[in-house]
């Protein structure tokens, strides 16, 4: 079963191609990563995924649902941990979750945010202002935010950016344990990140997408030893290697 | 409902910032209480021509804090965040004007309260002049959207002054503007700030002798402009900011 399907999905800004006709399908419950250097187009990507941005051309298709007619209903469905920290400042983590909760109109709020406090650790930060909170506490609050509505969709950029190796490795915990219940749509700097958490992988380049596959797919297509220089082969049309 | 919500949030936001409490409330307060005790024979001091006067300048700080709070929003995250939620536009417009309606329900009472304290005679008028005045507020919570739209945090800093020195020196607050006559006075009519004044003093005397049509054409046409802009120009900003 398809969860996201996309033709031709293209954005230019004025003459700038920042994505460009992809194709991308990806199943439901699959954590797919899009990898790519800096003005790759990842970001553009995810926007338009998410119903932040509006597609210069193309095709979305979430959940059987077309974004340009069902925005809202799709919106319902997903939700996404942007690539800065997404809280309010002035806000106690509690008062964070209690929030979002009620964006999203949770029925059993309570339940649900308890259920985040236990499995993201915030017991300790609960009744703390975020503004007060390290990067690295502020990215693990604004990542547990966007479990808040059980998304089907969740769209991660650059979760574990700034956070020390053991709160990444808990974060990738909690990734992994989401394997096969939500489709998550990930972008990384960190290669290990991709290879270890995702199931497929696509490569983006000038706002092209370039190659997709398993790690181990595109290490053999590559001919190289590992995931990281396969990725730079792949990137630079071979160019470096 | 969302927009309940988001207006919780953001008075939370609001009220947690001591300087915007500072200059919302306690500044006004002050500069209600200082002015009396110097009995300056001006009709402007009277404190029922003065507390009006002080709800109007009360109001410019509202539009600075309501503009830096979008400005912040919009420079943070969040409104990322809350840009893939199901909330619509209406929700954030009427979440930011609700959030500070409140705060404008707590100025005027203060003021009010102090200047009864201070020999003001309580009538029964003071209970439309707050209904007015939360009206007009709407006017200030609109234009702080549309600053808060338009400039960066740091921008916000210069705007809102501007209008709180407008409020000041265009409002006929301090002195009677027909009195500086010729340019000054063109331009302070043609401003909507004389207008605010003299509805609020209208009001309060149950008197709107001063007030004219020109007035009340000057107030609506900056109250259905502004508020149309700040709806358009935030809508475009969620969507260029996200670009």
């Amino acid at each position: 079963m398809i969860a996201i399907k996309t033709k031709k999905l293209t954005k230019k800004f004025k003459d700038k191609v920042a994505v460009n006709e992809i194709d991308l399908n990806i199943k439901r419950g699959e954590i797919f990563a899009l990898l790519g250097v800096n003005g790759a187009g990842k970001t553009t990507t995810i926007k338009m995924l998410s119903g932040l941005i509006l597609p210069t051309s193309g095709e979305i298709i979430i959940e059987d649902m077309n974004m340009k007619k069902d925005v809202f209903k799709i919106k319902e469905i997903l939700n996404v941990s942007p690539q800065e920290t997404a809280v309010a400042p002035n806000l106690t983590v509690k008062e964070n979750l209690e929030f979002m909760a009620g964006v999203y109109q949770i029925k059993d709020k309570e339940k649900k945010i308890n259920e985040l406090i236990k499995q993201f650790k915030l017991n300790d930060v609960l009744n703390k202002k975020a503004k007060t909170l390290s990067g690295g506490w502020q990215r693990k609050v604004s990542v547990a935010i966007s479990l808040i509505n059980d998304p089907k969709i969740l769209f991660l950029d650059e979760p574990t950016l700034g956070l020390d190796v053991i709160a990444r490795k808990e974060l990738w915990k909690i990734i992994n344990s989401l394997k096969g219940k939500i489709t998550i749509i990930l972008t990384t700097h960190y290669m290990e990140e991709a290879e270890r958490l995702s199931d497929r992988i696509g490569i983006m380049a000038n706002g092209s997408l370039i190659d997709v596959g398993t790690s181990e797919e595109l290490i053999k297509k590559a001919k190289t030893k590992n995931f990281e220089d396969a990725f730079v082969s792949i990137a630079t049309w071979g160019e470096l290697k | 409902m969302r927009m309940i919500n988001f207006a919780k949030r953001n008075f939370k936001e609001l009220i947690r910032d001591p300087l915007s409490l500072i200059f919302e409330i306690v500044l006004p307060l002050f500069l209600l209480f200082i002015f009396q005790q110097f009995n300056i024979p001006a009709d402007n001091y009277r404190l029922e021509n003065f507390t009006p006067s002080i709800i109007l300048f009360g109001f410019s700080f509202i539009t600075l804090f309501t503009a830096t709070l979008i400005a912040k929003d919009r420079t943070s995250s969040l409104l990322i965040r809350l840009g893939t939620s199901p909330m619509k536009s209406s929700d954030y417009i009427l979440g930011y004007i609700l959030s500070l309606l409140p705060i404008v329900l707590i100025q005027n009472d203060l003021f009010f309260l102090t200047a009864i304290i201070m020999g003001l005679e309580f009538t029964i008028s003071i209970i439309p002049t707050i209904l007015v005045s939360v009206i007009i507020s709407i006017f200030f919570i609109s234009l702080g959207i549309l600053i808060g739209s338009l400039v960066s945090e740091k921008g916000t800093g210069g705007l809102g002054s501007i209008v709180v020195q407008l409020v000041c020196f265009t409002s006929g607050m301090y002195f009677p503007i027909e009195a500086m006559g010729g340019v000054f006075e063109a331009i302070c009519k043609a401003l909507p700030f004389e207008a605010c004044l003299n509805i609020i003093q209208g009001t309060l005397h149950n008197d709107f002798n001063n007030l004219t049509l020109v007035h009340i054409i000057v107030f609506l046409f900056y109250f259905v402009a502004v508020i149309l802009l700040s709806i358009i120009i935030f809508k475009k900003r969620m969507i260029s900011d996200n670009k």
